[in-house]
């Protein structure tokens, strides 16, 4: 009989094949669509690394749910059993003594003055260093005392000092340059105090974690937790469908969300996002430098059909530069409300009247037309882009909607080269970081907002000793910022995490999706497929 | 053949040269920046980008960064990875052996279907065989490679469960099997990546050599060696297919920049952590050492690829004289 070498690879292949859901049953497999840069935190940049970092690196203390990020009733200890207040410049932390570094080693205060001075240092070039700016020194007092003095007092000292760091540990990183830490081999197999220690990292493959069972605070629920990188979005969605993850962080796209939601097997979490996108107005070009034509463009756009053809119900109007995600959202901000007659009254009045081209407006024989740059790397954007290019011609405004990569577009706003840009802006906890795009001066700031009401509500709201106080305030510069239209805010996605219905006890703080994940378990089995061996320990 | 090998030889390090050089010249002249950031990267502060430009050498005039990468890659250094952190000779250790397995794979499963289908098809000319397997390599043929792949996806993995949707290997289990165990556990996972890949070029060949077998069916000494009595077997397969098999061969060695700009996709759709991913992130990340790195692999893949395709094709072929 002659031999038949395809017939016998697919038998063979099939003979392994027991289903694609063949993992390890008490890993969590995590659907990513990028691999890390690099695994320590001071110099990650990318969502990842960042994610998989934060379970191996503590901080001295965490946000608690309600992300009050203004007085310590909204943190919780972590490295730090407690901390003190001794004036208003100093804060006294107090280290748990059981936290241990992965190798045996206890972590110390001199482990918090280091990492302080890694973040600072020019040649680590930490993407987090601007908002360390405030504090002037961390000295370690005691193996177990650290204190941080400040510059100047603020509210949200506290948060500056534990949310922008995670400490590092000093004897195993000391001996390398600052310049070199970035590129150093421990970056790639890093040890940790956190509740996972790393196992293993196959570049653009996959990153596995497993469960500290000697951590200080309580052996995590989930015994192993494995990043699986699959860059594009459908595969990766795929994979939780065919059983072979257990959750993604978020589905962006609508049609890959109503994928899941029909699915058996999978729900969706959701949780508030921190983003927002905006249509930035370049101040300095006209014809943006006038006030009244922004305030008409803005009325004329109306953003709840906007957000209901682009994402349905997974997404919200944006009420300003600012997300569902910090304490200042509410929907009682003053916006400006959709009102084509009023925006037709507001053109009319400045000049620009119908008679141009196609009955578009025009004032002295200059069409009412601007370019609205888009990046390809959004789908949603330019989805919305076409729609609000359509609301804008019924108004006569003609929008020219250009499309760039990512990088370029960057470079466009960042040189002021622009009418208008659909940007989203990814913010944190604090309020205050919503001065990094529309202070005055502010690298990001890209079209020169500057309004000098708005700066000193901020100001004041910044020293407001508590949330109910700097609520009030925050939303009244919110306000301002949408009377003067430097910005269309058009939405803020609904974030949607996914979840194999084994993933038991889920809950999701927004600014770190797996935040909470040590109280996290695995029930059942992995939906669509059986199961294969047990991982080892 | 000595004087053909080394002259084609010079002919490739030329052509790899010129892709550096090319590559460099483009990378650095395309608008975008490699420190502003991608989406998926937090955008960092004008300082911090500044420093970073300074820290890799970009704030320099372009001739002197040419002429110092050109140094560099002189003592076989590729430099580092802006955006990995790592040197690029890492990254490229690590993902080029998967792209070779895949791309590798994909070519001989594209190359023996073809051939097959091809020889069927001449072996029944204008038989409703001849014109099933016509239509179907029409169509494959005309299938985007990332259509197909996420095609394949859906229906073998997402839908049947067949097959692993996506990795090369089943998340977690690398340690626990056997060393037989890991290569079928990659062979499994590699169906559907180099399925994607080799139908739409096995659609290729099979028109190819169908064509080239039947003008050969034609010639005289097949002619010759029916003459002699042989089955028609025999003479498709001993005769006509080894006089045939020249424009299959060239086209397979033509087939490498396919197999390398498939990978970039099909890469990306089934997760499989090779050399196309690595290019397709460097690429949005403006990693430009990554880049052109990239670039340098690519263009030796393709130059020894085709120089195999000429050797080959004299194995294949007696009556060409390498050289002449």
């Amino acid at each position: 009989m002659r031999p038949r070498p395809l017939l016998a690879a697919a038998l063979l292949l099939a003979a392994c094949a027991r289903g694609p859901g063949g993992t390890a049953r008490d890993a969590m497999v995590v659907a990513t669509t990028g691999d890390a840069d690099v695994l320590l935190p001071p110099v990650t940049s990318v969502t990842t690394g960042i994610n998989v970092s934060d379970l191996l690196f503590c901080r001295l203390a965490e946000p608690t749910a309600s992300l009050n990020t203004v007085d310590d009733s909204g943190f919780r200890p972590v490295l730090a059993r407690s901390w003190e207040h001794p004036d208003s410049l100093t804060i006294v932390f107090h280290l748990d003594p059981r936290a241990r570094w992965q190798d045996g080693a206890p972590v110390t205060a001199a482990d918090v003055a280091y990492t302080f001075g890694v973040y600072r240092s020019p040649d680590v070039n930490a993407p987090l260093a601007p908002f360390l700016g405030a504090i002037a020194s961390v000295t370690a007092r005691d193996s177990l005392t650290v204190a941080f003095r400040f510059s100047r007092w603020y509210p949200e000292q506290l948060y500056d000092a534990t949310y922008q760091m995670r400490i590092l540990p000093r004897h195993l990183l000391d001996t390398i340059p600052d310049a070199k830490l970035a590129t150093a081999p421990f970056g790639r197999a890093p040890v940790g105090d956190g509740p996972y220690r790393f196992v293993r990292w196959v570049a653009g493959a996959e990153i596995d974690l497993a469960a500290d069972t000697a951590w200080f605070l309580g052996r995590p629920g989930i015994a192993r937790l494995i990043w699986r990188v699959t860059p594009e979005l459908a595969s990766a969605v795929s994979q939780v469908l065919a059983g072979e993850a257990d959750a993604m962080e978020v589905i962006p796209a609508r049609g890959q969300l109503e994928r899941v939601q029909g699915a058996k097997g999978v729900r969706l979490v959701p949780y508030p996002s921190p983003f927002y996108a905006a249509i930035v107005f370049n101040l300095r070009r006209p014809p943006f430098t006038d006030r009244e034509l922004r305030r008409a463009l803005a009325m004329a756009v109306d953003r709840r059909t906007v957000v209901q053809s682009v994402f349905g119900p997974f997404a919200d109007v944006a009420v300003g530069a600012t997300s569902p995600m910090q304490w200042i959202w509410s929907d009682s901000v003053r916006q400006l409300p959709f009102d084509t007659a009023a925006a037709a009254r507001a053109l009319d009045a400045r000049g620009w009247r119908r008679g141009g081209p196609g009955g578009m407006r025009a004032r002295g024989g200059v069409p009412l037309r601007f370019t609205l740059l888009v990046p390809t790397s959004s789908s949603v954007r330019q989805q919305a882009a076409v729609v609000i290019q359509d609301e804008l011609r019924r108004a006569g405004v003609a929008v020219d909607i250009q499309p760039l990569e990512f990088t370029v577009m960057e470079r466009r706003t960042e040189t002021g080269d622009f009418d208008a840009a659909f940007v989203s802006r990814t913010i944190d906890p604090s309020p205050a970081s919503l001065l990094q795009w529309w202070s005055p001066g502010a690298a990001a700031n890209i079209g020169h907002f500057a309004d000098p009401a708005f700066q000193s509500l901020t100001a004041e709201a910044l020293r407001a000793p508590s949330r109910a106080a700097a609520a009030p305030l925050w939303r009244e510069a919110l306000g301002r910022l949408n009377d003067d239209a430097a910005a269309v805010f058009v939405f803020s996605p609904r974030n949607n995490a996914a979840f194999a219905a084994r993933i038991q006890g889920v809950t999701i703080r927004p600014d770190s999706w797996l935040a909470t994940v040590t109280s996290w378990r695995i029930g059942g089995a992995r939906a669509g497929a059986p199961e294969r061996g047990a991982a080892r320990p | 053949m000595l004087r053909f090998a080394v002259r084609r030889l010079a002919f490739a390090v030329a052509s790899v040269v010129a892709v550096v050089v090319i590559t460099f010249l483009l990378v650095h002249a395309a608008p975008g920046e490699p420190m502003l950031g991608t989406p998926e990267r937090t955008v960092a502060s004008p300082e911090t980008i500044a420093r970073q430009r300074a820290l890799f050498g970009l704030d320099r005039p372009l001739p002197e960064q040419f002429l110092r990468y050109a140094g560099n890659l002189a003592r076989g250094e590729l430099g580092m990875s802006f955006v990995l952190h790592r040197p690029v000779a890492a990254v490229l250790r690590d993902a080029l052996p998967n792209t070779l397995l895949l791309g590798g794979t994909a070519l001989v499963a594209s190359l023996l279907l073809g051939l097959a289908a091809g020889a069927l098809q001449a072996a029944r000319h204008r038989t409703r065989t001849d014109a099933l397997l016509g239509a179907a390599t029409l169509v494959l043929y005309s299938i985007p490679v990332f259509w197909l792949g996420l095609l394949l996806l859906l229906v073998f993995g997402e839908g049947l469960h067949w097959l692993p949707v996506s990795g090369m290997t089943t998340p977690g289990l690398g340690d626990d099997l056997s060393r037989l165990g890991r290569a079928l556990d990659v062979a499994r996972h590699l169906v559907l990546p180099a399925a994607s890949l080799a139908l739409v070029q096995a659609a290729a060949f099979a028109r190819f050599q169908r064509s080239a077998l039947l003008e050969t069916l034609g010639a005289e000494y097949v002619r010759a060696a029916r003459a002699r009595g042989l089955g028609e077997r025999a003479v498709l397969l001993r005769h006509a297919l080894r006089g045939a098999l020249g424009s299959t061969i060239t086209l397979a060695g033509l087939s490498v920049p396919y197999f390398l700009a498939g990978s970039v996709l099909v890469e990306s759709i089934f997760g499989w952590p090779g050399l196309g991913r690595v290019a397709y992130d460097a690429i949005f990340a403006r990693d430009y050492n990554v880049i052109t790195a990239v670039a340098l692999v690519s263009g030796v893949l393709v130059a020894a690829g085709n120089l195999l395709a000429d050797v080959a094709l004299a194995v294949a072929d007696p009556r060409i004289r390498l050289g002449q």
